[in-house]
């Protein structure tokens, strides 16, 4: 088995059912894969056995989705023992989960909700994330999420919020390049400001997905190829922070794998020209 | 300011709410904010919408996408996710389909959600050991009565007034061949298992069925054996047995405790 404690800086793509068949029987050359974890919590079946076969040849990351990290509900326990058990037995390089919240008092909405910019809101997160990461026994990764309500309330900004959440719980961070953009549009800020305020060192992970431009602002709905405007700030990104793990992610009306490949691909460009600025 | 808690419980309020209102929690000019709140509305219907139809494809096709939509939207209200593993949603669709008015003229609908959430359990379901047929030939014959089978993990017994595997087959997308089904076929005794090669759904004898429902209920051989042949007089046991162990039905077995006992040490 690969080992487990590093994901490749390099170009990897999210893995979704209906490519999973492809890559078990070409096994194509990608340099790492990242699945939504919740997609792999069955105790047995077809699905896990092919992730198990595919983990023996990539890296693997592992995406939490359904966590409900930020919300005041209290932490499911069940969740976080099928997580543990589903990292016990793939060994993944990362394991990520968003910097949001899903439901409460009970009811999930089974969707990335956004926290407000708050004091409270930074303690309580810490707070969870500590008890993640305690629970687990390992430093998990925080995705920045995309929105399109803000709060009233909010008196820091998010990349302030996302800034001291990484430097109280000495968490990692993933960042999504796609957010920040689509939020920096949403919601009339710098994206550079926001890139500016997060700690380089952090920085385990990058994503990058599509946008819907068509509604009455940007929607992060990972159907579509990264914008141009994306791949600008995802350079500027890797100028920043250097070359780090990229994630190609397509979430809905999937297209061909080639497709996935050509996009990772233009993101190993970027990546590449990074080393050679470096080198 | 209002907590963190009372944000959240506003936000899911604003998110059911279905009168358009800006919330007032939101930054920024009200119109706005309702169309943007709109956005998150639009977003979880869709979601659910989506993984539904991905666990019930039949009865997407059955109802057609608009009234499926509807009756999703409509479960999700009644029924709201609780987990969030959006992968386990969906498991009471079957009861909420019986009193879902709009669909009272299809009184069927309801098992074959029970059919298609069957297949869906299957697919994820633990796996199991190889049938241990070596330590089932030691114990002594006089063992036998007591024993109680075990089903796979993934085997699950459904019972229908309706022929819900001939709609469900119909309804796939590569059938071929006249789609009609006559209800005066009568009902249904199915097997849903998970197989080598996937999911495999088995209309079962009147015997067999009740053989494996009383091995599901943890009956002894002897009193499951007993049921088979009172609802199928000509039902032959020792065949049903084999093909059981064969096809990965029957998993396990637990003997009776004077067995163990008189076990050679």
């Amino acid at each position: 088995m690969t080992p487990g404690h590093a994901l490749p800086v390099a170009a990897g793509i999210g893995l979704r059912a209906p490519h999973i068949g492809y890559v078990k029987a070409q096994r194509p050359p990608v340099a790492w894969f990242e699945v939504h974890s919740e997609n792999y919590f069955a105790e047995g079946g077809p699905a896990i056995a092919s992730l198990e076969r595919i983990r023996a040849d990539y890296p693997l990351s592992l995406h939490g989705v359904g966590l409900s990290l930020g919300s005041t509900d209290p932490l499911s326990r069940a969740h976080l023992a099928k997580l543990a058990s589903l990292i016990a037995r793939v060994e993944p390089a990362l394991v990520s989960e968003h910097l949001s919240w899903s439901g409460v008092g009970g009811r999930h909405f089974n969707d990335l909700l956004p926290l407000p910019c708050t004091d409270e809101a930074v303690a309580h997160v810490c707070s969870r994330v500590a008890e993640v990461q305690d629970i687990l026994g390992r430093v998990i990764a925080l995705e920045n999420v995309s929105s399109y309500v803000g709060f009233a309330d909010s008196d820091i900004a998010e990349w302030e919020f996302v800034a001291a959440v990484v430097a109280r719980t000495g968490c990692k961070l993933l960042l999504d390049v796609n957010n920040v953009y689509v939020n920096a549009v949403n919601h009339g800020f710098d994206a550079q400001t926001y890139l500016a305020a997060m700690p380089d060192d952090a920085v385990a992970e990058i994503h990058l997905a599509g946008f819907d431009a068509r509604g009455p602002c940007l929607i992060d709905t990972h159907g579509a190829r990264v914008a141009p405007e994306v791949w600008a700030l995802y350079r500027s990104a890797i100028e920043r922070f250097g070359a780090r793990p990229t994630l190609i992610e397509w979430d809905v009306d999937i297209p061909e794998f080639s497709v996935l490949e050509t996009e990772a691909l233009a993101a190993t460009t970027i990546l590449e020209s990074r080393d050679a600025i470096a080198a | 300011m209002p907590s963190l808690r009372d944000l959240q419980i506003r936000f899911s309020d604003a998110v059911l709410a279905t009168d358009g209102m800006a919330p007032a929690f939101a930054r920024g000019d009200a119109a706005t904010a309702a169309e943007r709140m709109a956005i998150y509305r639009r977003t979880i219907r869709s979601n659910y919408r989506n993984a539904l139809g991905a666990t019930y494809p039949v009865l997407k096709r059955l109802l057609g996408m608009r009234l499926f939509n509807a009756a999703v939207d409509a479960y999700v209200e009644a029924e709201p996710s609780r987990s969030g593993d959006l992968n386990v949603y969906g498991d009471a669709f079957d009861d909420f389909l019986a009193r879902y008015a709009p669909a009272a003229e299809w009184p069927w609908l309801p098992d074959v959600a029970r059919l298609e959430w069957a297949i869906d359990q299957a697919a994820i379901a633990a796996d199991a050991p190889p049938f241990d047929l070596a330590a089932l030939a030691a114990l002594p014959e006089k063992a036998h009565a007591g024993l109680r089978f075990v089903l796979h993990p993934s085997a699950q017994l459904i019972e229908s007034h309706y022929p819900i595997l001939h709609i469900w087959q119909v309804n796939q997308t590569d059938f071929k061949g006249p789609a009609e089904v006559d209800l005066r076929e009568g009902g249904d005794s199915l097997l849903i298992v998970r197989g080598e090669c996937g999911v495999d759904i088995e209309r079962l004898n009147p015997g067999e069925a009740v053989l494996l429902g009383g091995f599901a209920a943890g009956e002894t051989l002897a009193l499951a054996a007993d049921l088979a042949t009172e609802a199928e007089p000509a039902f032959d046991l020792p065949a049903a047995l084999r093909r059981h162990v064969a096809n990965h039905v029957l998993a396990a077995f637990v003997a009776p405790e004077s067995a163990i006992e008189e076990r050679p040490r």
